[in-house]
């Protein structure tokens, strides 16, 4: 089943230019200059129901202004979406009872009462019974870990609590599918574990879809199954986030250490050795030029190995590849 | 001392930069003018008469004129020291009266200049357009020395409201409600001359009257020993709020020490 | 309706949250009522010296008080955002309200509440109590003008402030319509010629909200009656028209924000 399905779509801003000194200002009152921003263009993607669907790309790609269109807040300039079988800028509040939001910069929220008061709003704003708002608060207070943050204003919780809270909100009225902006933006690496594995959670025993925008390759490494990469308004890449790494980057970093003083001359052809140390080495290669075997053999040949790692680049340098790769046929934006 | 030269010219400056404040204040001074010139039309047609205890139209709005152009030019330093206040900044500066008094005059003086000055252009234009040409000059004098002592008194009201953050927390409702005392017992609606007997002899016991309707007053009728009498009553009420806000400062010290700020 | 339940739940975490800081509530309510009764003092020296002017006594201002600061005290306080929907238009603050599934602008306009509005109905209600029109149908006639006076009110400054779809930021034009709009509003229009009564009862409809009906709870007529229910239906209908129009504008992304 699929839960969105994008056409071609595409959004073209225009933008008053902004004038510099006065009597272009002067001018730009009466006849003002626009400029054309081509936000999105063309873009075309799917996603099946109950995916974890990661959606990247630098600042300036299209994220914001995709998400946009598929919660129906902005009009395409042209093409066709579908979510959940509605489209979304013609059917924006049927669409909003079924799809939760979280926006890292935008909190749900009341910032001034505990979490709990906003889960019961929430809870009239979605039509839920009360009784079964009740028993769904508790569940996801659970699933969550907040059920001691409940009865707390949210301005004394950390930025933390305050994000699984958030999150938690997005899923009261058991949407099919939650969009994610940036959600662990500004989080410490434990706060980030935890809403990441409630997300997991959430999406395992509930079969919620989720479409996840970050910055944050850990989030996507983590949480997504298929990423899609956008960059300039266009989809630069799709796939597998496992075959993300495995196709771009061949270049494995191993760690070895030895039971005895390494010998001297330590050395491979096709290998950049990074370090030597007494007892261990550091090394670099290239699988596409040197094959794994030869470099496995001649490593377990030199000494007793006691410990070694080998570890793959990355995800971040894997992108910034791509991003650097994908070159924009044309650059619309003056 | 240049360094509140240099608050002053930045609060001029900051005036000028908002010109959608002061198209605010502008409309406002427009309305109660208009308002009023529609009320005392009414009220002398009513009544009959061309003057009400000796005052005329023109008088009454030109008097008007006056009124709102000190009320609109009130330092808002009650503002910046109730923030100060409440973000903490207050410790630093408290320690120091003589800097934290002449900053907040310095900042108090370039924050109403200009509203001062702009009001009155304002308030001539529509005033003379309704009522017909303003006072003679000698009421002018009158009313802009009588100014002088209106603004300490509004500045250190101003003070104290602003000090009193540090035991309330919202010192924006004390604000509006010396502001409508001013506009009634000062008899900024209402000219002192037409309230009943027994009100007169109250509020003239009142600072409220000197800050308002001493100067507009003034303003219309010039009159040498109402002059004399006003200005003994204002510097008097200078000196007893100066020293209110003195011990006020004390106190606030005081809390300050207390509580580590 | 669903909808009413759903004001009430807003109304209740408007609620919820100024208990948050119970204190400043409280004292923004007692000020306000003695902010009100200071300013009305005028009125009680004025009169106390002319005693009537064209018809109207004490006790009309009280009314006319009565209406009008109920009538702002429940829109501010049930309807907070209806003075600074500008600057949730102007800070792209609307996109939250777009994903949720209730009416818009009635979710923003309830979304806050200005507790010392509760100061001003509470002062209303007294004056009208104690202005001496407090009649069985007399009472009927002052609810309907107060209903009327919210949705003037409200639709109003919705107007002015929809704006900001088109002009960006409309602060300064917002803070002066809505000033004079009140400021009008508590002042009869017998004190005014033929064209300012005209202004007060269409482009800033002051009148409507204050004299119009304070002469149709001192008597009824169908005349007040008629135009008192046709202005408020008149307004709402033009406020959420003009909303919806410029929300399509805002959706359509060729408002102020761009953020890609």
């Amino acid at each position: 089943m699929i839960a969105i399905e994008v056409n071609q779509l595409q959004k073209t801003f225009q933008t008053k230019r902004k004038a510099a000194g006065l009597a272009a200002s002067w001018r730009a009152l009466f006849r003002p200059e626009y400029s054309t921003v081509e936000a999105v263009r063309g873009l075309s993607f799917h996603m099946e129901a109950g995916e974890l669907l990661g959606f990247i790309g630098p600042n300036g790609a299209g994220k914001s202004t995709t998400i946009k269109m598929l919660t129906g807040i902005l009009h395409p300039s042209a093409g066709e979406a579908k979510v959940l079988g509605l489209t979304p800028w013609r059917e924006r509040q049927k669409l909003a009872f079924h799809i939760g939001t979280v926006f890292g910069q935008r909190p749900q929220l009341w910032y001034h009462l505990p979490a709990i008061d906003t889960f019961t709003l929430f809870g009239r704003i979605y039509e839920l019974d009360d009784r079964e708002t009740k028993k769904r608060i508790d569940f996801l207070a659970e699933a969550f870990e907040i059920c001691d943050l409940l009865e707390t204003p949210v301005r004394k919780l950390s930025l933390g609590q305050r994000m699984r809270c958030e999150v938690a909100a997005s899923l009261l009225h058991r949407p099919k599918l939650i969009l994610l902006d940036e959600p662990s933006i500004g989080l410490d690496v434990v706060a980030k574990q935890h809403i990441r594995d409630a997300i997991r959670r959430m999406n395992q025993e509930e079969g919620v879809g989720v479409l996840l925008t970050s910055h944050d390759a850990g989030d996507l490494e983590a949480l997504c199954r298929r990423v899609i990469i956008v960059n300039h308004g266009q989809i630069v890449y799709e796939d597998k986030v496992s075959n993300l790494k495995r196709k771009h980057l061949t270049t494995k970093l191993v760690e070895v250490r030895y039971a005895e003083e390494v010998p001297q001359g330590f050395h491979l052809e096709g290998v950049d050795i990074l370090k030597v140390g007494r007892y261990g080495v550091k090394l670099r290669f290239d699988t596409e030029h040197t094959p794994v075997d030869a470099v496995m053999a001649y490593l377990s040949s030199v000494g007793a190995l006691v410990d070694i790692t080998i570890s793959d680049p990355p995800l971040e340098e894997v992108i910034a590849k791509i991003y650097k790769e994908a070159a924009p046929k044309d650059v619309g934006i003056l | 001392m240049k360094k509140y030269l240099a608050v002053i010219n930045m609060q001029f400056i900051n005036n000028i930069a908002y010109p959608g404040d002061f198209l605010g204040r502008s409309v406002s001074i427009a309305v109660f003018l208009f308002i009023f010139a529609g009320l005392w039309k009414t009220t002398f047609l009513v009544t009959g008469t061309d003057t009400l205890n000796g005052l005329t139209f023109a008088n009454l709005l030109w008097y008007l004129m006056m009124a709102e152009t000190i009320e609109l030019g009130r330092p808002r330093i009650n503002r910046v020291i109730s923030e100060q206040v409440k973000n903490g900044e207050v410790a630093y500066i408290l320690s120091k009266p003589y800097n934290f008094i002449l900053y907040h005059f310095s900042f108090g003086l370039g924050d109403s200049l200009l509203r001062i000055i702009m009001n009155i252009i304002v308030g001539v234009l529509i005033t003379w357009l309704l009522a017909g040409p303003p006072p003679s000059p000698l009421g002018w004098v009158m009313a802009l020395t009588a100014m002088i002592g209106a603004w300490l008194l509004h500045f250190c009201m101003m003070a104290l409201i602003g000090l009193a953050a540090f035991l309330v927390e919202e010192t924006n409702s004390f604000e509006l409600v010396y502001q409508k005392m001013v506009f009634v017992l000062g008899g900024m609606m209402l000219p002192l001359d037409l309230f009943p007997e027994w009100l007169q002899r109250i509020t003239r016991m009142l600072p409220f009257p000197y800050m308002m309707y001493a100067p507009a007053r003034l303003f219309v009728k010039p009159d040498l020993s109402l002059f004399g009498q006003m200005l003994a009553g204002q510097w008097i009420w200078v000196a007893v709020l100066v020293f209110a806000v003195a011990l006020a400062y004390r106190g606030s010290e005081k809390v300050l020490t207390v509580n580590g700020g | 309706m669903k909808n009413l339940k759903f004001l009430l739940a807003l109304w209740r975490a408007n609620l919820q949250a100024a208990m948050e800081f119970r204190s400043a509530f409280l004292t923004q309510i007692v000020f306000m009522v003695i902010n009100n009764g200071a300013y009305f003092m005028f009125w009680y020296l004025y009169f106390d010296k002319f005693k009537e002017v064209r018809g109207w006594t004490l006790h009309d201002m009280m009314l006319l008080y009565g209406i009008a600061a109920t009538a702002w005290g429940m829109a501010a306080y049930f309807f907070g955002h209806f003075t600074t929907l500008g600057e949730v238009i102007a800070q792209g603050r609307l996109d939250y309200y777009l994903s949720l599934p209730k009416p818009v602008l009635l979710h923003v306009l309830a979304s806050k509440s200005i507790g010392s509005g509760m100061g001003d109905i509470l002062y209303g209600v007294a004056s009208y109590l104690l202005s001496g029109y407090l009649t069985g149908d007399g009472f009927l006639r002052y609810l309907l003008s107060v209903l009327a006076g919210v949705c003037i009110f409200i639709s109003f400054l919705t107007i002015i402030q929809s704006l900001s779809f088109w002009l960006g930021n409309t602060v300064a034009l917002s803070q002066i319509a809505l000033s004079a709009m009140l400021t009008f509003s508590l002042y009869p229009s017998v004190l005014f010629d033929t064209t300012t009564k005209f202004i007060l009862l269409t482009i800033i409809p002051a009148a409507l909200v204050g004299t119009v009906p304070a002469e149709f709870v001192r008597s009824f007529s169908w005349q007040s009656l008629l135009q008192v229910t046709a202005a408020s239906a008149i307004f709402l209908v033009l406020a959420v028209t003009v909303f919806h129009s410029g929300l399509r504008r805002y959706e359509s992304g060729s408002a102020i924000q761009v953020e890609v």
